[in-house]
């Protein structure tokens, strides 16, 4: 995957959703990588250490949540977890079973210091 | 200091999916089957197309584009059987909708049955981009070994059919069909499998007639959604 890419483009979100939501210096992104993302989480980490100290101008935590992939049983409904990329569901062996997690790349939250009223942004 | 947590809750990637799926719905509305064709390079997507423009002549319309790094010579292979653009990245390692929309202009937006993406050479990185496609099918060729879907589980786990090509090379290679077929399955059980040898036609038959089912199903799908509202 194109970690460095991704991390850009979560960078320039989290900009315009604090800039809307009345400014503010970022202090944490709290992310969300699903198993089945096809995101590295070491090198979206080292992506978003290199690009945050260009994008923004003061220091921002990122917090990485791997998730498991879960599916779910189109017969049985039971709800299970996927080990070994073994798309089968464990209870009635039928393989016809949908994805109901795991593959998002997330954000999930943005913590931001109010006393700043101007977001971080270095240009 | 005084903190405050804005939830988001959002897919990064929402944007663009949001995009393809619009431009899926598009295509699909006017009947054009959008089939995005996936291998690692050298797997035979260029020549299966060939076979697949000779085998529709006359009877369905197709049009191709073609993504490769560098140079226009799929599209100089294909251009005398069928409309074809060529998308060159110079050097992206996969292609994106928008380098498809420009492509279906250049073409000037054919409303044909089927409208073919070569996508570029690589079992990694096209399987984490949406193109719009109906049908995402991956090929593999008997000379790559039977271990691949393991492998690169998303490019599997995200497609509908698997192609293995190539399948004259079987004496010659130690390469299970059944031991590939059985991997993939591991990991996409609903995965249609096909063969084929596309340069002396066999199992092209079998290759059209699948994709004029998935086509029909197209059709059934939106005439029905016409209906209903």
């Amino acid at each position: 995957m194109h970690e460095r890419s991704l991390v850009h483009r979560l960078l320039q979100q989290v900009q315009q959703i604090v800039a809307d939501d009345g400014g503010g210096q970022v202090t944490e992104i709290r992310v969300q990588l699903g198993d089945l993302s096809g995101v590295e989480p070491l090198l979206f980490q080292v992506a978003f250490e290199e690009m945050v100290s260009v994008m923004f101008s003061s220091a921002c935590q990122l917090s990485l949540d791997v998730v498991p992939v879960t599916a779910v049983c189109d017969h049985c409904r039971q709800q299970f977890e996927i080990v070994d990329f073994q798309f089968r569901c464990p209870d009635c062996q039928t393989g016809a079973v949908q994805v109901v997690q795991g593959d998002q790349v997330k954000l999930i939250s943005i913590n931001v210091n109010s006393d700043n009223p101007v977001e971080g942004v270095a240009s | 200091m005084n903190q405050r947590t804005i939830i988001v809750k959002k897919d990064i990637q929402a944007d663009q999916k949001a995009d393809a799926a619009v431009e899926r719905e598009r295509l699909g509305r006017r009947g054009t089957l959008v089939v995005n064709l996936l291998s690692s390079p050298g797997a035979g997507k260029t020549t299966l197309l060939e076979a697949t423009a000779r085998q529709f002549a006359g009877r369905r319309s197709m049009a191709v584009l073609v993504g490769d790094l560098e140079t226009d010579r799929d599209a100089q292979r294909l251009a005398p059987l069928v409309p074809v653009a060529q998308l060159t990245t110079g050097g992206a390692c996969h292609l994106e909708l928008p380098l498809v929309q420009r492509g279906l202009q250049a073409l000037g937006d054919p409303a044909v049955d089927f409208l073919f993406i070569e996508n570029i050479g690589n079992l990694v990185c096209p399987a984490s981009h949406d193109l719009a496609e109906h049908l995402r099918v991956v090929l593999i060729s008997t000379t790559e070994g039977d271990d691949k879907p393991g492998k690169y589980p998303k490019m599997f786990r995200t497609s509908q059919a698997m192609v293995i090509t190539k399948l004259d090379l079987l004496p010659h290679v130690p390469f299970s069909v059944d031991a590939v077929t059985e991997d993939a399955h591991r990991i996409q059980p609903e995965l249609d499998i096909l063969t084929n040898c596309a340069l002396d036609g066999d199992g092209v038959s079998d290759w059209c007639e699948f994709l004029e089912q998935q086509h029909q199903q197209l059709l059934a799908r939106y005439h029905a959604t016409a209906v209903n509202h």
